[in-house]
């Protein structure tokens, strides 16, 4: 039955994570843009809240993941900061692809770090989605997986890896070419990457537009063979399919957080700045602006509760890929558009690094 | 728990109502759209439709289900019913756009008294008269007049484009008991068909929705009895509060037939890629119109999630001016997004009943950006309920 609103015990769950977001990401967001990374003291907070142990309690986990109640994590994380916000969800994924895609054999081999109760904040996971001839759509997925005698050779790129360069544990997607013909598009496969891998190159994304707090790399493989136990649980199962249209649902919600940020700035802005007498929202020009803002992030945000309720609901793997694309799309879209009037509502100010309105509207265009 | 699938009521009336538009809707389409006329005939099959099957059934289903959702089952049966004609589904028998003010700020004896017209099985429609000649958006410079004289209220003035106006058993109709007040001197009475003093005027030509009734009225020293006043005389705001009342429980309804326009227009360029591309027509360039239908499928979908959200509140009684709005500015923007799209798509290919569809659904279009609130008034609305203690003139 339709129904819009959050449970109470999610409602919960998503006041933790804003008050996160306001005492420990908001402040820190400049720091991280410049350090490149989250500081320990952060990670070791949200550790502590479980907000970031989303894992089975077997491994140490705070309880396994719901996709509704985690886009509204994402959501209120990349409210504070996008940055830290990708950081965060884009270590998770490492083990969380695990979780889903992997047997109970490779559970019980990459999980329980993640878990552990002191250290565990320490570890660093990542997922390696996008690649250089494209974005974040499963069809745009081409590092070609072959299977060898005793294992598999990859051939192609990652881009945009967040971790990729330091990762404790690095997850690849990939499609797994069933048979010689070059032409087949092979089944969706996620391999775990050990840490020296011959013909494999990891370079540091230096310069990036946005974004900057979540550190990534991009993956060059040549030729890199990998054990047949890399490969995580069978090519083409739907733990594959639920790991990548996750990171698309909390990059939606990422998205989401983000559109917000800068609409609750640019509308506090816009109420305190007097023009010709007047605040500047109380004319028509402005206040115009921000009614859409708010307008297309609610469409967006339903978009990506749509896919996150799917996901939960267990629905076929086609559904769910075309709702995540869907909702990660959009939901990019409307960020680019909502931080880009939020510099536009406050003019000149917008464009300095004083406000953080600049940054956001670099991190939305870094999502692509 | 936010859920996105529909339940089993919520599935019946989707599935009737597209059954409906189907059947009954479609075939006449491009007929009555010529004709601006209605077949009797169409009248009396919704009107036993309506009361039969499989509605009964999502309404008996409704019940069982024991939370109130007559708002989302109206627009998940609205916009199925846009899909198969807008201007028909405006023509349904029934009280049609009255019964918001009469259920708000109706006693349940006015409620029994009006309502219960509409439950004898034969054809009736009703009406809201809001709109004058020099007043749109504006409510409160309206000047309609009602004066009480003895046991009756005297109506004097003029109101157009009335859905439904000249066919319309009950007119609920706005006017001002006192001028200087402004919109708080605003009331709903309703004014049934046949007084003496309701002149129906001209019948509009537009530009889409051409079966759609859209009439002019005149009032003339037109007297009707003093309970005929919706609301007691006493109760400030109330008038105003009518009329704002009706827009929020109207507005995701408006919204609801945007999105099967959309969805009708945007289908039908699905179909014509694939059905009737004329040879020789460049595959760079069918690449290029499929992004872009995906595109739009995804923006049907989201504005379809804001009219439900908006349908969902008001059902909960959770004030829903903003939200309301936002489903009406969405869709109202994409309807017209989605309808130009179609037409540039299928421009190339030969005449056909595809094709005239699509150029109907067009011209149907445009006001969808204008009734109930224009697009600029929708987003005065949004940023009124974001800036509460801001004066946005």
């Amino acid at each position: 039955m339709l129904d819009f609103a959050p449970t109470e015990e999610q409602e919960e769950i998503r006041k933790l994570a804003q008050s996160i977001a306001l005492d420990h990401l908001r402040p820190h967001a400049r720091k991280a843009e410049t350090e490149r990374d989250s500081p320990n003291e952060l990670r070791l907070t949200l550790a502590q809240t479980g907000l970031t142990t989303p894992f089975p309690e077997e491994y140490g986990g705070s309880g396994p993941l719901e996709a509704v109640t985690y886009s509204l994590i994402a959501e209120e994380l990349a409210y504070g900061d996008p940055g830290l916000a990708l950081n965060i969800v884009g270590s998770l994924m490492g083990p969380l692809t695990v979780w889903l895609a992997g047997s109970r054999e490779q559970q019980e081999r990459y999980l329980p770090p993640f878990g552990n109760s002191t250290s565990g904040y320490l570890q660093r996971g990542s997922l390696a989605f996008a690649e250089r001839t494209g974005g974040y759509t499963l069809a745009d997925i081409h590092l070609q997986a072959r299977r060898t005698s005793d294992g598999y050779l990859l051939n192609g790129t990652k881009r945009d890896v967040v971790h990729g360069q330091h990762a404790d544990l690095r997850v690849v997607l990939a499609r797994l070419a069933e048979h010689e013909s070059e032409s087949a598009e092979g089944k969706l496969c996620a391999f775990v990457l050990s840490d020296a891998q011959e013909g494999l190159s990891i370079q540091a994304e230096e310069e990036k537009l946005g974004l900057q707090a979540a550190p990534s790399a991009t993956y060059l493989f040549n030729q890199v063979q990998l054990p047949a136990e890399a490969l995580l649980g069978e090519a083409g199962s739907s733990g594959v399919v639920r790991a990548a249209t996750l990171y698309q649902i909390l990059r939606a919600a990422i998205a989401c957080g983000t559109a917000r940020a800068a609409f609750e700035y640019c509308s506090a802005y816009a109420r305190e700045r007097i023009a010709f007498g007047r605040p500047i929202v109380s004319y028509q020009g402005i206040a115009f602006i921000i009614a859409e803002m708010a307008m297309k992030l609610d469409a967006a945000r339903l978009l990506t509760w749509r896919a996150a309720c799917s996901w939960d609901r267990g629905e076929a793997d086609e559904t769910l890929i075309y709702e995540a694309e869907c909702a990660q799309r959009q939901a990019v879209k409307m960020a680019q558009a909502a931080t880009t009037d939020a510099i536009q509502v406050m003019g000149g100010a917008g464009f300095m690094q004083d406000h953080p309105a600049e940054m956001w509207m670099r991190d939305a265009a870094a999502m692509e | 728990m936010i859920d996105f699938t529909l339940s089993k009521a919520q599935q019946a009336a989707r599935d009737y109502a597209h059954q409906v538009a189907l059947e009954e809707m479609r075939p006449l389409s491009l007929e009555c759209d010529r004709t601006e006329e209605i077949p009797e005939s169409f009248f009396w099959n919704m009107q036993r439709r309506y009361w039969g099957g499989a509605a009964a059934q999502a309404r008996a289903y409704g019940q069982d289900e024991g939370v109130r959702q007559e708002n989302l089952l109206s627009v998940i049966s609205q916009e199925e019913m846009a899909w198969g004609d807008a201007a028909l589904a405006t023509a349904i028998p029934g009280p049609g756009l009255a019964a918001p003010p009469i259920l708000s700020q109706g006693t349940p004896e006015q409620q029994a008294r009006f309502l219960s017209i509409y439950m004898d099985g034969q054809l009736h429609w009703g009406a809201l008269a809001l709109t004058e000649p020099g007043i749109g958006s504006d409510v409160a410079g309206m000047s309609t007049t009602a004066v009480l004289d003895g046991d009756e209220w005297v109506i004097n003035g003029h109101k157009h484009y009335i859905t439904n106006g000249a066919r319309a058993d009950l007119i609920v109709t706005f006017a001002t008991i006192d001028k200087s007040l402004g919109r708080e001197g605003i009331r709903p009475f309703v004014v049934p068909k046949g007084t003496p003093g309701l002149i129906v005027g001209r019948i509009e030509k537009k530009m889409g929705l051409r079966a759609s009734q859209t009439a002019e009225l005149i009032f003339d020293n037109c007297r009707i009895p003093k309970e005929n006043l919706l609301a007691g005389r006493g109760e400030r705001k109330a008038g105003f509060k009518a009329a704002m009342g009706t827009l929020d429980a109207t507005r995701p309804m408006v919204g609801a037939l945007a999105v099967g326009i959309a969805r009708a227009a945007y289908e039908a360029a699905c179909e014509w890629l694939r059905e009737e591309l004329p040879a020789g027509y460049p595959p760079h360039k069918r690449r290029a119109w499929e992004e872009e239908l995906k595109e739009l499928g995804q923006e049907i979908e989201m504005a379809r999630f804001l009219v439900w959200r908006a349908a969902w509140m008001a059902d909960r009684r959770i004030p829903n001016s903003k939200e309301a709005s936002m489903s009406k500015a969405y869709a109202g923007a994409l309807v017209m997004k989605a309808t130009a799209t179609a037409v540039r798509i299928t421009a190339p290919g030969e005449e056909s009943e595809r094709k005239l569809l699509i150029q109907k659904w067009f011209r149907d279009a445009k006001v969808f950006d204008i009734f109930e609130g224009t697009a600029q008034i929708q987003r005065l609305v949004i940023a009124r309920r974001l800036f509460p203690n801001i004066d946005i003139p």
